[in-house]
């Protein structure tokens, strides 16, 4: 089902379906997952796959509604109309991706409910105007519900107006093949930084910010792929960016060892 | 290396938190399902072996009560268990566990058996069992404590199950007494690092150069408004709202009477709840030894002091864009423009009041999945977290709570806002024990209405530390969840931010959920693991109220005006 020009992504459940289905009827999109899973990966592909551009957003903050909607700017003492990116997508039926939208302040979310219902209008004040979705026009929001569920959660107005996709990390036999695929190591070596992961992920928080996921897997193996060994690769790429704590660490890199250590079994 | 850093494996391993200690000399290897213990003088591999063996019995089930009781005392029976069990364990867990491990994998024995039962059943048999090898260790049936609870039902039912496992836990406690000690204790009074010495430490003041001044690196606080003119307009407001005839704390005294939320009927049930202010049992008790708070402050204090980015100010070192237009364009329609067009980033002023209800309710007095029962790291909890925001500067209170049906339910002030935090106050707090029972929402209304009355600061913190289990004659299940979850919504529509935090209990996130609403919330494995999450779920709960205090002006300001006219008539 890949387009072969673009990115790569192995489809795990009926996500690709499902994102096909809510383009077509207009839907809007939430994609619900742990960093590094994959989520923006996921929507670069399908941008592709359904042949629109996509216009990504990182939510933070800061981010007002004059940063995503547009504001007047000053060019030789006339003022100008600047589209910011979600009208720049609203007006030429492009993917819209919020990404993490949980960091972006709740005001300033309140400006997609009118896009992201039957309406499929953005209302601009400052223009005294109310722009109409063009067709292909699709908004996509990923969101990450994280350890502590209700740390940080979407405001229900919002998120009922979504469909909902689930990503979780692949299943192993998936995730070598991406590991492969993404690091370009050979199998043996991405079966093993896998086991690692999944075993990582068993521990129940422990005092882990988030697990290992399958983007900093990648990452050791793309240190493997440079000529690091496999344990170094390990501890740079995995335990140092999970954790500050010295227990902590030290008992990854009891497991790293356990896990990725030389075969005398 | 120590064995203790194979933690972290055998959790992973086992599929829950356990830890790695050494076992005394000449012992095998065993767990007791908390802590697995290893020979230290062994090889790491055979040290990775071990654990990775007692990790797998964990997971697999292999160590659950109903089987452990089946095998009793029979020590050859145990052996045989062992021998086939431990195959079947390792072989079902096998693709967790590390390669040097899978080595010791014997499939035709672990071919021979599908579960935990089938395995006795064998072992109980006469058929030939290879003696285990040594690395596997024993099983120690008598001490084996049971796995966490991780899931409560809904409604009445739930207390059956906690009795039955705090029954059977007694029974092993018991054996554990005759069996003459497990090998380690945990209140081991020899030795400098005690608890009296830690206690001495701190009052000869040897740690006196981390107090006062606050947190190292943390610039001063600017008293810069958060949005400058219109701060004047806010404080009269606030003065206006203040005396509201509806005020939550009218009718505060000995007894203060408090709503109560019906869900089946959908309606409040007026006064149905007295909360009286009883002080705690523990005066001139021991005081409890004061946590260390180092770790703590350093999130904490970053609370009040954050950077922020303000808009619309005199200076700073980023242009408002949106401000210099407008600014521009009334300067082109003739009119003065503001010249407040940058964004800077300031830190803010520490205006912070916290009010922390510890549970000591009955349920309080189980035994947590790591030994202490839950109490204690609750407990331990309240007085790290009053003691840094005290050292912090921050006004704080903390309040036990439990209850004895609608009409007694008690809240006993350990420390008051206006108390001193010195020994007394840790005394009373070492004296609180558990008893009775939870009306969760009694306590939070009596809690936020406490706080609302004498925190005396715009920004309010209500921290509620419970196991979750609001249970109380005639306030159980559905009805309890639905009251506490009620009573947290309306201290935070009043702008009073909430945070419940459940420390070492056994109770699910799910359940946990249905009383704390969306509120926010985390269970904790243990006290330890406050320093890493306080700081993003203190922010977080303080935003969410801020967001609604925003809210909630218009209205207020409508209630202001409303009197105003109704005055003037």
């Amino acid at each position: 089902m890949n387009d072969t020009a673009g990115p790569y992504y192995v489809p795990v459940g009926h996500e690709e379906q499902v994102f096909r289905a809510a383009f077509r009827q207009g839907l809007p999109i939430l994609l619900k997952g742990p960093t590094g899973c994959g989520k923006t990966r996921f929507v670069e592909a399908m941008a592709v796959a359904l042949g629109r551009p996509l216009v990504t957003v990182a939510c933070h903050d800061d981010l007002t509604t004059a940063d995503l909607v547009g504001r007047y700017l000053l060019q030789g003492g006339d003022t100008r109309w600047a589209d910011g990116p979600l009208t720049r997508a609203v007006r030429e039926g492009a993917i819209c991706y919020l990404d993490e939208i949980v960091e972006a302040r709740q005001d300033t979310t309140v400006v997609l409910h009118p896009l992201s219902d039957h309406r499929r209008q953005l209302p601009i004040d400052r223009l005294g105007v109310t722009l109409d979705a063009a067709p292909g026009f699709c908004l996509v929001v990923s969101y990450n519900p994280g350890y502590q569920s209700v740390l940080k959660d979407l405001k229900d107005s919002t998120r009922q107006r979504m469909v909902a996709i689930e990503l979780d990390f692949p299943p192993p036999d998936i995730e070598e093949k991406v590991v492969a695929h993404e690091a370009g190591t050979d199998p043996e070596t991405a079966a093993r930084l896998v086991q690692l992961g999944q075993a990582i992920r068993r521990l129940e928080t422990a005092g882990l910010r988030e697990v290992a996921s399958t983007r900093v897997l990648i990452a050791a193996g793309r240190l493997v792929a440079e000529g690091l060994d496999l344990r170094t690769a390990a501890r740079a790429a995995v335990a140092g960016p999970l954790t500050d704590d010295p227990a902590v660490t030290d008992g990854l890199a009891r497991m790293i060892d356990a896990y990725l250590g030389e075969d005398d079994g | 290396m120590t064995v203790d850093q194979l933690g972290l494996l055998a959790s992973a391993i086992a599929g829950r938190t356990v830890e790695v200690a050494a076992v005394e000399p000449g012992e095998p290897p065993w767990t007791d399902g908390a802590i697995v213990f290893v020979d230290g003088e062994a090889s790491a591999r055979d040290q990775v072996r071990a654990a990775a063996v007692q990790a797998c019995l964990l997971a697999a089930g292999s160590l659950a009560p109903d089987v452990l009781r089946r095998i009793g005392r029979r020590s050859p029976t145990g052996r045989r268990y062992l021998g086939i069990e431990a195959h079947r364990a390792l072989a079902a867990q096998e693709a967790v566990l590390p390669l040097a491990v899978r080595g010791v994998i014997d499939r035709a024995i672990a071919a021979r058996s599908g579960s935990p039962s089938a395995s006795l059943v064998l072992a109980a048999g006469r058929a030939a069992i290879p003696e285990p090898p040594e690395i596997f260790g024993a099983i120690r049936p008598q001490q084996v404590r049971p796995a966490p609870i991780t899931g409560t039902g809904d409604g009445e039912g739930e207390h059956v199950p906690r009795r039955e496992s705090e029954q059977v836990l007694r029974e092993l406690e018991d054996d554990e007494d005759r069996d003459g000690g497990s090998g380690f204790d945990l209140f081991n009074p020899v030795g400098g690092g005690g608890a009296a010495g830690r206690l001495l430490r701190r009052l000869l003041g040897s740690e006196r150069g981390r107090g006062g001044g606050g947190e190292p690196g943390a610039d001063t606080p600017t008293h810069r408004a958060t949005t400058g003119r219109r701060v004047a307009h806010r404080a009269a407001l606030s003065a206006a709202t203040g005396a509201l005839p509806d005020d939550p704390d009218a009718g505060r005294g000995r007894g203060a009477v408090y709503p109560e939320w019906n869900v089946h009927a959908r309606r409040y049930r007026a006064g149905w709840c007295t909360v009286g202010e009883v002080e705690p049992e523990g005066e001139g008790r021991e005081p409890l030894v004061p946590p260390d708070t180092q770790a703590l402050r350093r999130p904490l204090a970053r609370l009040g002091l954050e950077l922020e980015r303000r808009r619309r100010q005199p200076d700073g070192d980023d242009i408002d864009i949106d401000a210099v237009v407008e600014a521009r364009v009334e300067l082109a329609a003739g009119s003065a423009p503001d010249e407040a067009v940058y964004i800077d980033t300031v830190r803010g002023r520490r205006d912070l009041s916290v009010l922390v209800l510890l549970d000591v309710s009955g349920s309080a007095g189980e035994p947590s999945p790591t030994g202490a029962r839950v109490h204690e790291h609750q407990r331990a909890a309240a007085a790290a977290l009053t003691l840094a925001l005290h050292d912090l500067g921050d006004r704080v209170a903390l309040y036990g709570f439990r209850s004895l049906g609608r009409q007694a339910v008690q809240v006993l002030p350990v420390k008051r806002f206006g108390d001193r935090l010195d020994a007394r106050a840790l005394g009373r707090l070492a004296g609180l024990e558990p008893a009775a029972y939870t009306r969760l929402g009694a306590a939070i209304r009596h809690g936020a209405s406490v706080l609302e009355a004498e925190g005396g600061t715009p920004r309010r913190l209500l921290v509620v530390l419970s196991d979750g289990f609001a249970y109380d004659h005639g306030y159980g299940g559905a009805y309890g969840e639905a009251d506490a979850r009620r009573a947290l919504s309306e201290a935070r529509r009043r702008g009073t931010a909430c945070l419940c935090l459940s420390i070492a209990a056994g109770t699910d996130i799910r359940a946990l959920r249905r009383v704390f609403g969306t509120a926010a919330h985390a269970a904790l494995p243990h006290a330890g693991a406050l320093p890493v999450t306080v700081g993003p779920l203190f922010r977080s709960a303080l935003r969410r109220a801020e967001a609604q205090r925003r809210l909630s002006q218009p209205r207020e300001r409508a209630r202001a005006r409303l009197r105003i006219e109704g005055s003037t008539r």
